[in-house]
């Protein structure tokens, strides 16, 4: 869109596909939203940006139909609406890819993208073949990007997350919809499929059908977009033309008068010193024969497409996947970490980027999740909150943690918050050795900053620290040195001047470094 | 806190049951609230409120934790305690003994089916009331001898201290322990952890099959306990005498607020949902009505309770 | 092959239950007689046509406590329908069994929206009514007895196109289970207990397709009655009290999950079939009475056991 059909479509001469004007929604005493606005035009690329609990996904809910929202109004093509249900909204042809996903695992491929909206035969029967035949059309759009168990009658539980999240896109996609909304949509996928589902949507927009984003990945945004909404603390602070600004206007858009992290140079390497951690030849599931070694004080990072194996070694160092075969040293002494709490005694902590599925103790306090490890790796046996109070308080504050009190349900903090005293649980155990398995998934980037700090006041306090990211721009600004996975093994290392985003792309495809 | 939360509270409103079942009693029978009327029907609770403990626990600890055999575990406790102690006071404590341990060795065996054969606990537990039915069977030969010794019954039908009977200080002490175990001790904050997340909690250490076994156990141990209770109380047994516990147990702590859900609840609503349980069972026995009619009520008020604050959350928020 | 028993479970119930029909019939040579297997089919027809609808409710993720009072009120209902109507021939028959699924189909309604549209969870809620549920089956009728109609129960023991006619109820069965396979509200029941969250958002009725799962149940509940209504030809306010477990342990053999969102009525059929084969098997094989309690205990939780390690992956 050039800038001067922007200028029109804000003149609001004609109806906007999508138009939503002070939409609010409380969740209990927290407000998620207070001022949500976003005007979307037929046939554009949109989006919507902000930091981690700055109400964007609840505004998409809200316009998705999932949400009802307490204040506002929607209209789309000018006409205004209530949704009571996904299904209003789908009528109205409007589809959310949810960010954790809509899928039902047990389905196949074909009964999730057709989910509702079943081909019938004469006789009311679902029509497989049909039901079969279109999956296989959609599938063709993500033809050799998508690995080849992506076929119409494989069971989503057993795909790996890439594909599962091609399968939420292919389903939005299967209603076909005036206006796709995606939320976090690339957040499981690598750079070729991010990249075909651009062209994806630049042909669908071809088609006068637009698409709201939700994305953390600034690059990806201003590559595709033509406008960008930014939010911030639930209300809508900037409708902005991509073409006419730039990274660092949007950046403080979002953050507004918030500090921003410096990137901090790279770091003098660490001393050489004795190992604190080695791997020989280890292996599981996901590992095949995969052998490093970490010292004191060194931050490495674990990198490569999504799923090769990076997570399942963390895994496997903390006793959560044992390994099957090799060796592990922990300051020199052969170990066999078989399960999590030996490996906690040792000094040893893994944050997950999946909090709902391996972190959150849903329903419990704040001070129960954060003190979860602790009580482990202390071996305590009486818990006395008076005595832990102020170590909660501290562990959560390092991080400039949001919360009301220790008291209130885990649930109350937004996901970024939530992430923080995950963070925190591990914290306070003294962990000498760091395992991070993509921990800013979804957090924003005061939190990332925030962690980053903390990783490297840890590290030179002489914790070591092992950290696969899915976002190369991480790796590159945090790590000392990048391992780069593919297909379980370690294929190559990166550091100093190889270690950029060209070396760590090519080296993740497969090719020599 | 709000009047709405406060009456949506089980815990409160619990306690309003119990309040207002007391005043229909004493309305429909004058003397329903009279002191001794009071401890005998604590008594039936504080046999009621010791196999919730147990059940309590095991629906704690998540994963669709249920545990439907301490019915006829209560009957193998009642029986082999009755075969031991034979009426005589002497043996009163091997037959405690005797009876908790076949009971919690029976548990841990529905955990172990549980956490390492993975059966459903609806399923393992079921499967186990069946085996634990023959055995009786087989145990007793269909008519179990054997009967309670006179100390065992003065203790629990008799006032020992203050007017109240010994049993009532024995469920104080497992009231006031259990809150203890679960609030203050780093086992209780891992019965939530893995009710709550079973996978969050393996990553932060805990031995989630272990801690899940010993739930189980624990709910063999307090339905053995409560056969030894329901003996004392009655004298002597048959082998079905724990049958009327299984549903009684679960509905106690469902209406003290402890969610089928797990990871959320605890022992004092539990206790409350007992004494609850009991009166309105007491204040339809008193109605004099006919079978059918208290059973249509005692199903009514469950849904009334559970509609009150049973609901589970909105998919649309 | 762990492919084809991953996608079906009830495989293994079918070589389960063909290995206890070869024992049984050498334990009992008479057993491959027609007018045997009329008898043993029978006794297991009621548990497995309860099975046939909790499975229903099961794969949608929920449980449904109350299909043995609601076996009970049917049974009762029917009677007294069909004694109030009185007279000869069909109309009271007729009068009986409509009354009696129209009962069924009210209990399985009052179910499902307790369920799905007040959001009470199922494992209570259904216990719950089936406490009224039976206290209302005692409110009709106080006692056992009413006889029904000669013909009511003749027709039930006889013999159609040369097969007996609880046979042609099996086979309606298990074709009605088939027919619903096929059919988009099988795969909506899947999706809304595979992931409730996952289905609401897909835009699915949640409480449409778990309400119609709860009917199912009931109505089968209530087929189940009539069945034992022929074969006693009277009224029982007591009746099928085992039904609810007994049918939930089918279910769990013929490889559904509790869980939700897996699994299918043709193994819970099979799934009946076994646990009423295990019973005849014990039975025969001459075990001192005392043990048989104790061996059948055992036998079914090995095979539930086994069912569950085998759809585990």
């Amino acid at each position: 869109m050039t800038p001067g059909e922007a200028a029109t479509a804000a003149g609001g001469q004609d109806a906007a596909l999508l138009d939503a004007q002070g939409v609010g929604k409380r969740f209990g005493a927290v407000v998620a939203l207070s001022d949500g606005r976003l005007r979307v035009e037929a046939g554009e690329i949109h989006a919507l940006l902000g930091a981690n609990g700055c109400g964007k996904s609840t505004l998409c809910k809200v316009i998705a139909g999932t949400v009802a929202p307490d204040s506002g109004t929607i209209a789309v093509g000018g006409d205004v609406v209530q949704f009571r249900n996904p299904r209003d909204a789908e009528q109205a042809g409007i589809a959310l890819f949810y960010q954790e996903l809509s899928l039902i695992p047990q389905l196949s491929v074909a009964a999730n993208i057709g989910l509702g909206r079943e081909p019938r035969t004469g006789l009311g029967f679902v029509d497989r073949r049909r039901l079969n035949s279109e999956a296989e059309a959609l599938i063709a759009l993500f033809a050799g990007v998508a690995g080849a168990e992506l076929k119409p009658e494989a069971i989503v539980a057993d795909l790996t997350p890439d594909l599962r999240q091609i399968v939420e896109i292919l389903k939005v996609l299967a209603r076909r919809p005036r206006l796709i909304i995606l939320d976090e949509a690339t957040a499981a996928l690598d750079g070729r499929q991010s990249a075909r589902l651009f062209e994806i949507l630049r042909a669908r927009k071809a088609e006068g059908v637009s698409t709201l984003m939700i994305s953390h990945r600034l690059d990806e945004v201003f590559a595709v977009s033509d406008r960008i909404t930014v939010m911030r603390g639930g209300a809508t602070v900037a409708q902005l033309v991509t073409a006419g600004t730039n990274r660092d206007q949007v950046v403080r858009h979002m953050v507004g008068d918030a500090r921003i992290h410096p990137v901090t140079s790279q770091r003098m390497p660490p001393a050489l010193a004795e190992p604190r951690l080695t791997a020989q030849g280890v292996r599981n599931a996901r590992v095949h024969d995969v052998s490093l070694s970490l010292r004191p004080g060194e931050i490495v990072g674990l990198g490569g497409l999504q799923g090769q194996g990076q997570s399942a070694l963390l895994q496997g160092l903390f006793g959560a996947l044992p390994f099957t075969a090799g060796r592990v040293t922990i300051a020199g002494e052969t170990v066999a970490l078989t399960r999590t709490a030996d490996a906690i005694r040792r000094g040893l902590a893994y944050v997950s980027g999946d909090r709902g599925r391996d972190a959150a103790l849903t329903g419990r306090s704040i001070f129960e999740n954060l003190v979860a490890a602790l009580l482990v790796r202390e071996k305590r046996r009486l818990v006395r909150p008076s005595e832990l109070d102020p170590l909660a308080t501290r562990h959560a504050d390092s991080l400039n943690t949001q919360y009301a009190g220790l008291d209130a349900p885990i649930g109350t903090l937004s996901g970024g918050n939530q992430q923080k005293i995950f963070i925190a649980r591990w914290l306070a155990t003294g962990p000498r050795v760091l395992l991070l398995d993509d921990p800013t998934k979804g957090i924003d980037l005061a939190a990332k900053g925030d962690l980053l700090a903390i990783m490297r006041k840890l590290a030179d306090e002489g914790a070591s620290i092992l950290i696969y990211s899915s976002e190369d721009a991480e790796l590159i600004e945090w790590c000392d040195r990048v391992l780069v996975f593919n297909s379980g093994r370690i294929v190559t290392e990166l550091a100093g001047p190889t270690l950029d985003h060209f070396h760590l792309a090519r080296a993740a495809y497969g090719e020599a470094a | 806190m709000t009047l709405r939360s406060g009456l949506t509270n089980p815990l409160t409103l619990a306690a309003i049951a119990i309040l207002a079942l007391l005043a229909v009693g004493e309305t429909l029978s004058p003397g329903f609230a009279r002191g001794d009327q009071i401890v005998r029907l604590l008594t039936v609770a504080a046999i009621l409120g010791i196999v919730a403990a147990g059940q309590n626990l095991v629906i704690l600890g998540g994963r669709e934790g249920i545990d439907l055999s301490v019915g006829p575990m209560i009957s193998l406790g009642a029986v082999i305690a009755g075969n031991i102690m034979a009426g005589a006071n002497a043996a009163i404590l091997p037959a405690i003994l005797a009876a908790t341990a076949v009971t919690f060795l029976i548990g841990i065996v529905n955990g172990l089916g549980v956490t390492l054969v993975r059966i459903p606990p609806l399923v393992m537990t079921l499967g186990m009331t069946a085996i634990v039915q023959g055995g009786l069977v087989v145990y007793s030969q269909g008519i179990p001898s054997g009967n309670a010794a006179p100390a065992l019954m003065a203790f629990i039908n008799r006032p020992l201290v203050l007017g109240l009977p010994g049993i009532l200080f024995v469920w104080a002490i497992i009231a006031v322990g259990l809150t203890f175990l679960l609030r203050r001790t780093a086992f209780g904050y891992a019965v939530y952890a893995i009710g709550a997340n079973e996978r969050a909690a393996m990553l932060v250490g805990l031995p989630v099959n272990r801690i899940r076994c010993l739930l189980y156990g624990l709910s063999g141990f307090f339905a053995g306990l409560t056969g030894v209770c329901v003996i004392g109380y009655t004298g002597n047994s048959f082998i079905s005498v724990g049958d009327q516990y299984v549903l009684s147990s679960i509905i106690a702590v469902v209406i003290g607020g402890t969610s089928l859900a797990g990871g959320a609840g605890g022992y004092i609503g539990t206790v409350l949902g007992a004494v609850a349980l009991v009166l309105l069972q007491s204040v339809l026995t008193t109605l004099q009505l006919e079978n059918y009619g208290r059973q249509i009520i005692f199903g009514m008020t469950l849904l009334v309770l559970m509609l009150l604050y049973g609901r589970q959350g909105r998919l649309r928020v | 092959m762990s492919a084809v028993v991953r996608s079906r479970p009830w495989l293994l119930t079918l070589i389960a239950l063909a290995v206890l029909v070869a024992v049984n019939t050498a334990l009992q040579p008479s057993f491959v007689q027609p007018a045997v297997l009329q008898s043993n089919l029978t006794t297991f027809l009621p548990l497995t046509l309860v099975a046939i609808g909790q499975t229903y409710v099961v794969m949608g993720g929920d449980i449904d406590l109350s299909v043995g009072a609601i076996a009970a009120l049917v049974n009762v209902v029917t009677v007294s329908a069909i004694a109030a109507v009185g007279g000869d021939g069909l109309t009271p028959i007729i009068a009986g069994l409509a009354a009696g699924l129209a009962t069924a189909v009210v209990c399985g309604v009052i179910n499902g929206v307790l369920v799905a549209v007040l959001r009470l969870q199922a494992i209570v809620t259904t216990f719950a009514t089936g406490i009224v549920f039976a206290g209302t089956a005692l409110f009709v009728l106080p006692q056992a007895g009413l006889p029904v109609p000669e013909a009511f129960w003749r027709s039930y023991g006889a013999t159609l196109i040369g097969l007996p006619v609880v046979l042609w109820i099996l086979l309606a069965g298990l074709a009605f289970a088939l027919f619903l396979g096929r059919r988009p509200f099988v795969a909506h029941l899947t999706a809304v207990g595979g992931s409730r969250v996952g289905a609401f958002q897909t835009g699915l009725s949640l409480s449409r397709v778990r309400i119609g799962a709860f009917v199912l149940s009931a109505l089968f509940a209530g087929f189940a009655a009539l069945c034992l209504t022929g074969e006693t030809a009277s009224g029982d306010p007591l009746l099928g009290q085992s039904l609810a477990l007994s049918s939930i342990s089918a279910v769990v053999l013929g490889g559904t999950a509790l869980s939700g969102g897996s699994g299918g009525p043709v193994g819970s059929i099979l799934g009946a079939l076994v646990l009423g084969m295990i019973g005849n098997v014990i039975f025969f094989a001459g075990l001192p009475f005392a043990w048989q309690t104790l061996v059948q205990g055992l036998i079914v939780l090995a095979a539930l056991a086994g069912g569950v390690l085998v759809t585990r992956r």
